[in-house]
C-alpha cells in the first residue's frame, strides 16, 4: 500500500472519530504549545534581563584611567573626532548620595557629571525638553536632565522643563527629563539619577580633581575590539608606560554582568521546557491509550483489511500514521496556540516578542517522534492479530 | 500464459488442533478436492463438520497441517504471511455472512479497498473499475450511500463487487445468505448465477441451507472433517425451485 493512500486512510478515519481524535490531540497541543511559549519566554526573558541589567550601554566600555594622570574631555574629544570605530564618547564622574531638594521634598541621589554622548551610550531618551546646549556647557550654566524618578517624585506628572530644584544647596534649572526604564534586575531604580555637565559639577558642586571615569560607545559590536585596541594604545601612549609594563588604567566590558544574567535566564528556561516536556510525554501516553482502545474497538475492521489483502506491514503504517497525525495535527495547533499566547502575554508585559523558528523545528519533530513511539506498540499489537480471529471478532 | 485447468487442486489435506496434552483434534482428515474453472460449488455440513476450516483454509486465512493446496497452480504451502496476504489480495474473492463492509465509509471506497493494498492502479482507474462493478451487480447511483443507508441485499451486492475488484480466479462466500429474508436470498443467488454463468466467475459457497445449494451445481458435504459427498446439483429441482420463487 503506498504512503499516500496509508495517509489518506489515516486522516478519514480520523474524521470518522472527530470529537475524540480532538480530544486525544489536546494533550499533544498542550505540550506543543506550552514548549513555545517557555522558549518564546526564555528569549524575551534573556532580551528584558540584558536591558536590566547594570550596564554601560549597548557596545560600551569604561575606562578607569590611572590617578597619576585624570582623563579630560581632550581625551574624550580627540577619540571621538579621531576614530570611525569610537562613535561615542563622554567623560562621567559619579557622586552617590547627593542632597536634592524643592520645597519641602528632600532625597539624596545619584548624580552623574558627564558630556551630551552619555545619554546615546546608555541608550537613554528625552521625554521632555533637550540635551545640554554648548553655551550652557561652555558658560557652566547650573542646568540638569533628570530620569523620570525624580521628575515624578519632585515635579509631578507634568513637563518640568525650566522648573527649578536644589541640589546639593545650589539651584538648578531643569532644562530636560528621560524616558523611564524600570527597575535592575537587582531592584535598584534606573530612572533615580540626575546628570549636569560635567564642568559645570567641576566648577560648581565639587571642585577638588576626583576621579573621573571615560565611557566609549563603538559603533557596532563587531567594531567592539577594535575599539578596546585604540583605547589601549592612546591611554599607553598617554601615560607613557613602556612595552613591558602593565596597563595602567582599567577597561570593563558588560561581559561579565551578562554572561550571569544570562546564565540565570538560561538556566530558567531549560527548567520550564523540562516542565513542558512531561506534558508532551503525558500527551504521547493519551494517545496510545486512545490508539489502543482504537485498536481493539476495529478488531474486526483490521480483519476485513487482512482478508482483502492488507499485509501486516500495510496495517502497522495505518496504525502508525494516525497515531502520527493526531501528533502532527496536534503539534500544529500547539504552536499556532503557543505563539498567541505568547504574544498576548509579551503584548501585556511589554516584553519584546521573540520569534524562533528552531523552536518550532524541535516541537515539531518531537511531536512525530511521540506519534511514532507511542503508535508503535498499539499498531504492532493490531499488525499482530489472527485474520480469522479479527474477522470473529464481535 | 495457460492457466491450469484445475483451479484449486487440494490433495490429503489435513487439519490437526493440539486441544491440549496428547489430545489432537482432526478438524478435517485427508481432504481431497478439484475444482474446475467456472465451477459454482456449495460446501455443506452441520455446524462442527470442518466446513469452516476448510473455508479457512481455501482463503489462505488458516494454513493446513498436512497436505497440498495448489490455487491458480501456485503451491499455497510455502508461502510467508505477505505472499498469503497477496493471494488474498489477487486470487480471491471473499464473500462473508455479516457483508463485512468498512462502517461509515462509502459503496464505492468499500469496493475500491483491495485495490489499494493492490497499489498497483491510479486512483481514476480504481474509481472507475468499482463504480463500473457496482453497477454490474444492480447498484448503479448508489456509490455514495454508507453501509448504514443500504438494506443487507444491497450491503452483500456491495461485498460481491468488492471481491469481483483483483478479478480473482475463485470467490468464497461464507454463508452469503444467512443474514438476509428468502426473497432477499434469491435475489442474490441469482447475481451469483448470472456471474458464473455468464462471466464464468468460479464461485464456492458455503451454506447450511440445501435451498441455497440448490442453486449451484456441484455439491460437496463434510461431515466429522471428512469429505463423505460430492455431487452434481439435479437440474430439474434446482430448475423447479428457481421458477417457483419467481412465479
Amino acid at each position: 500500500m503506498k504512503l499516500s493512500i496509508s495517509i489518506h486512510s489515516a486522516i478519514t478515519t480520523l474524521k470518522k472519530n472527530r470529537t475524540r481524535s480532538t480530544l486525544t490531540s489536546i494533550g499533544i497541543v498542550i505540550g506543543v504549545a506550552s514548549v513555545i511559549m517557555m522558549v518564546g519566554f526564555g528569549y524575551s526573558a534573556k532580551i528584558v534581563v540584558r536591558q536590566k541589567v547594570f550596564s554601560f550601554g549597548e557596545n560600551a566600555v569604561v575606562v578607569q584611567g590611572s590617578p597619576k594622570e585624570f582623563i579630560t574631555a581632550k581625551d574624550s574629544k580627540y577619540l571621538r573626532d579621531n576614530f570611525y570605530e569610537i562613535k561615542y564618547a563622554s567623560l562621567n564622574t559619579t557622586e552617590k548620595n547627593i542632597r536634592i531638594s524643592k520645597g519641602s521634598k528632600v532625597a539624596s541621589t545619584l548624580l552623574n557629571a558627564v558630556e551630551n554622548d552619555f545619554f546615546q551610550i546608555q541608550g537613554w531618551k528625552l521625554k521632555y525638553g533637550s540635551y545640554f546646549s554648548r553655551e550652557q556647557m561652555d558658560n557652566l550654566e547650573n542646568v540638569v536632565i533628570v530620569g523620570d524618578t525624580i521628575r515624578k517624585n519632585f515635579i509631578g506628572f507634568t513637563d518640568p522643563v525650566g522648573q527649578e530644584i536644589i541640589i546639593d544647596g545650589k539651584p538648578f534649572r531643569i532644562i530636560g527629563s528621560l524616558e523611564p526604564r524600570g527597575l535592575t534586575f537587582t531592584q535598584t531604580d534606573f530612572d533615580d539619577f540626575v546628570a549636569m555637565p560635567y564642568m559645570t559639577f567641576h566648577s560648581r558642586i565639587k571642585n577638588e580633581k576626583i576621579r573621573t571615569e571615560l565611557f566609549v560607545g563603538a559603533v557596532d559590536e563587531q567594531s567592539l575590539g577594535k575599539a578596546i585596541n585604540i583605547l589601549k594604545s592612546y591611554f599607553r601612549q598617554k601615560y607613557n608606560q613602556t612595552a613591558d609594563e602593565k596597563d595602567d588604567f582599567v577597561i570593563l566590558t558588560n561581559d561579565e554582568n551578562l554572561e550571569i544574567a544570562e546564565y540565570i535566564s538560561l538556566t530558567l528556561s531549560s527548567l520550564l521546557i523540562g516542565i513542558a516536556s512531561i506534558s508532551l510525554i503525558v500527551g504521547g501516553i493519551g494517545i496510545m491509550n486512545i490508539m489502543l482502545v482504537s485498536v481493539s474497538e476495529r478488531t474486526r475492521e483490521i480483519g476485513i483489511r487482512m482478508a482483502i489483502g492488507a499485509r501486516n506491514r500495510d496495517i502497522l503504517m495505518q496504525f502508525i500514521i494516525e497515531s502520527v497525525t493526531l501528533c502532527v495535527l496536534g503539534g500544529i495547533t500547539g504552536i499556532l496556540l503557543g505563539y498567541l499566547i505568547y504574544f498576548i502575554i509579551i503584548l501585556m508585559l511589554g516584553w519584546q516578542f521573540y520569534f524562533s523558528l528552531l523552536s518550532i523545528i524541535i516541537s515539531f519533530s518531537f511531536a512525530c517522534f511521540v506519534g511514532i513511539f507511542f503508535g508503535y506498540y498499539p499498531a504492532k499489537k493490531a499488525a499482530k492479530l489472527n485474520p480469522i480471529d479479527a474477522l470473529r471478532y464481535e | 500464459m495457460a492457466k491450469a485447468e484445475n483451479v484449486i487442486e487440494i490433495k490429503n489435506l489435513s487439519k490437526i488442533y493440539n486441544a491440549g496434552e496428547d489430545i489432537a483434534v482432526h478438524a478435517l482428515s485427508d481432504v481431497n478436492l478439484a475444482v474446475k474453472r467456472s465451477e459454482f460449488l456449495a460446501i455443506m455440513g452441520p455446524s462442527g463438520s470442518g466446513k469452516s476450516t476448510f473455508m479457512n483454509i481455501l482463503g489462505f486465512l488458516d494454513s493446513p497441517t498436512l497436505g497440498k493446496y495448489i490455487i491458480d497452480g501456485i503451491d499455497g504451502s510455502s508461502l510467508n504471511n505477505d505472499q498469503k496476504a497477496d493471494i488474498r489480495n489477487q486470487k480471491i474473492g471473499f464473500i462473508f455472512q455479516g457483508f463485512n463492509l468498512l462502517a461509515r465509509t462509502s459503496a464505492l471506497e468499500n469496493v475500491e479497498l483491495p485495490l489499494f493494498y493492490r497499489g498497483t492502479v491510479s486512483s481514476k482507474q480504481m474509481r472507475e473499475k468499482a463504480a463500473e462493478l457496482l453497477k454490474l451487480v444492480g447498484l448503479g447511483g448508489r456509490e455514495h450511500h454508507i453501509p448504514s443507508r443500504l438494506s443487507g441485499g444491497e450491503q452483500q451486492r456491495v461485498a460481491i463487487a468488492r471481491s469481483l475488484i483483483n478479478d480473482p480466479a475463485i470467490i468464497l462466500a461464507d454463508e452469503p445468505t444467512g443474514n438476509l429474508d428468502t426473497k432477499t436470498t434469491n435475489d442474490i443467488m441469482n447475481l451469483f448465477r448470472k456471474l458464473n454463468d455468464e462471466l464464468g466467475i468460479t464461485i464456492i459457497i458455503v451454506t447450511h441451507e440445501p435451498e441455497v445449494a440448490d442453486f449451484t451445481k456441484r455439491k460437496i458435504v463434510f461431515r466429522d472433517g471428512k469429505l463423505i459427498q460430492d455431487v452434481l446439483t439435479k437440474k430439474k429441482k434446482n430448475a423447479g425451485y428457481t421458477r417457483e420463487l419467481y412465479k
